[in-house]
């Protein structure tokens, strides 16, 4: 499933990045960075989960699965952060800010309800303004976007009670899965020809 | 493509870019079956006489628009005005399915 979410958030970036070059518009450069730190997030995730999953999840060979966590975790705080930054820097028209600076983590993690808490919190703001965003064009692009950002609020809700019920891991990453394909099929709908 | 040159977005909510003139003066005329006289773009793009001028000179000189008509200046996109706008709608509408304004 990350190896999916990678594609998908790769050709996301891949598409802000083309909008960029035409209209240099900054936010699409925000969303491209943003989106392809997800992708790497989830590549490094997937690959660290592979590795575990191939040496048979043998005690003590963990340490990959933790590693791939922080470092997905950390890119999608600094992507989700450079989203909430887009849509504040639109609201307000205000300047560039100081360069985001990524903070080294001196001890890596698992995942744990303080983790998932940020990203919900960032995400529920992206959310709310893509929620906005809908409401006022009702546009079907606007709806998926919002969808998306929406399975990704309940993904990381499902993986916050999967720190004390299991049970909600796999639900976590099909929300997950969701909210990446939505993302995918509005991409679909702006490149179909007319 | 356009040129990069590009005032800084300031902090004004009516604030036009001159990508945002080049692209509103292309779609009046791209409404108009493309082929729209000078008043027709002046109100449509709501500018000036004298900026229009010089807006639809620099849009010559990029390729994107040409000038026809003898007795009366026409002005219709080119191939390549064409595809910039058909690029920049999809860019829109991507733009816009997240709430960005281009």
């Amino acid at each position: 499933m990350e190896f999916v979410a990678f594609v998908i958030a790769i050709a996301i970036a891949n598409e802000a990045l083309k909008g960029y070059k035409i209209s240099k518009e900054k936010t699409l450069l925000y969303l491209n960075l943003s989106f392809v730190l997800i992708g790497a997030g989830f590549l490094v995730d997937g690959l660290s989960s592979l590795i575990v999953f191939l040496a048979g999840a043998r005690r003590g060979f963990l340490y990959p699965f933790a590693v791939g966590y922080t470092i997905n975790f950390l890119a999608q705080v600094i992507a989700y952060g450079l989203l909430v930054y887009a849509y504040v820097h639109q609201a307000r028209g205000i300047g560039p800010s100081p360069a985001l600076v990524a903070a080294v983590p001196f001890l890596f993690f698992e995942r744990n309800a303080f983790t998932e808490l940020i990203l919900i919190f960032l995400l529920v703001y992206i959310a709310t303004q893509t929620g906005i965003n809908y409401s006022m064009n009702k546009g079907t692009n606007s709806m998926l976007v919002f969808g998306a950002f929406v399975s990704l609020v309940i993904a990381h809700v499902f993986f916050l009670i999967f720190t004390v019920a299991p049970i909600f891991y796999p639900f976590a990453h099909i929300a997950q899965l969701c909210g990446f394909l939505l993302l995918l099929a509005m991409l679909l709908r702006v490149n179909r020809p007319t | 493509m356009m040129p990069e040159k590009q005032a800084e977005a300031k902090p004004t909510a009516k604030y036009r870019s001159q990508f945002r003139i080049y692209v509103d003066i292309m779609s009046v005329i791209q409404r108009e079956s493309n082929e729209a006289k000078p008043t027709r773009i002046l109100y449509g793009a709501n500018l000036s006489h004298d900026r229009l001028v010089r807006y639809l000179e620099e849009l010559k000189t990029l390729g994107v628009i040409q000038e026809t008509g003898t007795d009366e200046k026409i002005y219709s996109l080119t191939q390549k005005g064409i595809e910039f706008m058909n690029n920049f709608k999809r860019v829109e509408s991507f733009a816009s399915a997240f709430g960005f304004k281009i």
